[in-house]
């Protein structure tokens, strides 16, 4: 049975710089990803996934297991980082949605990506249009959750991309728990309505 | 149930969520409005479009970049603190200056007095020299104006000057000449 995060922490915490690692591994992907998604620029993610586990790294002794969930804390750390850097970015330039997570080589590398067309035959992906389609699609979606505000993105983002728990993203955000639900279920709609006349097309 | 009431739960209703009563009065305006049920089938389909949007996969140096930063961090904190101790592990000499430095300028303050109503100045300065070094005399104010001097300091002073000077000059040279003796010994 693998060690919970909050008792590799406290190997860290004693001076085992291989738990900490650890802990690097397991949740490097999901926040990458969380970080791609929040500030809709794949190519800095990494870099400010970095700059969070640096200051996880330096903070850990304050670090008190069991009143916060490392993985918590973590979102937390890499939400005001993103929201620092969405604010410096602001005044350069817009949003560049072009630059979002999407690459080409999604379409063929992600097997495990079930349609979104519920009557599209399971060899979907070895047909060309199909492929477009889906291509097309998550650009699409990826456009429209960039263009949410920021105080609907993150829930959103975290709810649906990482999969969170409305506790879980209640403390990351500082949010009640009935703020977090309606906050969720609004970020819902305006994506939904952002991508009816897509949607409705096929 | 109205339109904008059935909205407020969709996400209830799609993550199974919603308490038995407001299920039923859910689903019953959904079968009766079409306008929700459609804008219901939409809504969980953009649901499902973003949860199934592909993952990134992280780059293989990522972990040996961040080792890296990790070093390069580790390192500057390290010389930082470093540097604060070897700010602070000064040779021994210097406490003992500063604190001359110090016992000097406040014990001039006491000696103003002296220097402009005392009857030989000459005799003070020499006095301070003797027990100060070759450094103090330049720390000795040559003419100070009661517009420098801290009110309280200047009463005080003045209070002495009246009734006991000679004892207010040995307690000056005592006090320099003691910490001249301790930091060359003790420090
Ligand atoms: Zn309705």
């Amino acid at each position: 049975m693998p060690e919970l995060d909050d008792e590799l922490m406290q190997r860290f915490q004693k001076g085992d710089e291989d738990a900490f690692n650890l802990l690097v591994r397991r949740h490097q992907k999901p926040l990458i990803n969380f970080i791609a998604r929040f500030t809709g620029d794949k190519d800095n993610a990494e870099d400010l996934a970095q700059e969070t586990f640096i200051r996880m790294f330096k903070a850990a002794n304050r670090y008190k297991p069991g009143r916060a969930q490392f993985k918590t804390w973590m979102y937390f750390i890499a939400k005001n980082l993103c929201k620092n850097e969405i604010r410096n970015r602001g005044r350069r330039e817009r949003y560049h949605v072009d630059n979002i997570v999407c690459n080409d080589n999604s379409i063929d590398g992600n097997d495990e990506d079930i349609d979104l067309i519920a009557s599209a035959p399971a060899d979907a992906a070895f047909q060309p249009e199909i492929a477009l389609e889906r291509k097309e699609l998550r650009n699409t979606v990826q456009k429209a959750i960039a263009e949410l505000p920021d105080q609907y993105r993150l829930p959103l983002v975290l709810r649906d991309i990482q999969g969170l728990s409305y506790d879980e993203i209640g403390n990351i955000l500082e949010l009640r728990s009935g703020t977090t639900k309606s906050r969720i279920n609004r970020a819902r709609l305006m994506l939904k309505d952002k991508l009816k006349s897509y949607m409705e097309l096929i | 149930m109205n339109c904008l009431q059935a909205e407020e739960h969709f996400s209830a209703h799609y993550e199974d969520t919603l308490d038995y009563q407001t299920l039923q009065r859910f689903e019953s305006h959904i079968d009766e409005c079409q306008g929700c049920e459609r804008e219901y089938s939409l809504f969980r389909e953009a649901v499902q479009a973003s949860q199934q949007l592909p993952q990134i996969e992280p780059s293989p140096s990522f972990t040996a970049t961040l080792q890296q930063r990790l070093t390069e961090e580790e390192l500057e904190t390290l010389s930082l603190w470093q540097r604060l101790q070897n700010f602070f592990i000064l040779p021994k000499w210097v406490y003992g200056f500063a604190i001359i430095l110090v016992l000097a300028s406040s014990a001039s303050f006491l000696y103003y007095d002296d220097l402009f109503q005392g009857s030989s100045q000459s005799d003070v300065e020499g006095e301070f020299i003797s027990t100060q070094g070759s450094d103090a005399p330049t720390q000795l104010p040559s003419e100070i104006d009661d517009r420098f001097l801290p009110r309280s300091f200047g009463s005080v002073g003045s209070a002495f000057t009246t009734s006991s000077r000679p004892m207010q000059r040995n307690y000056v040279l005592k006090r320099v000449s003691y910490t001249t003796t301790s930091t060359a010994g003790g420090l």
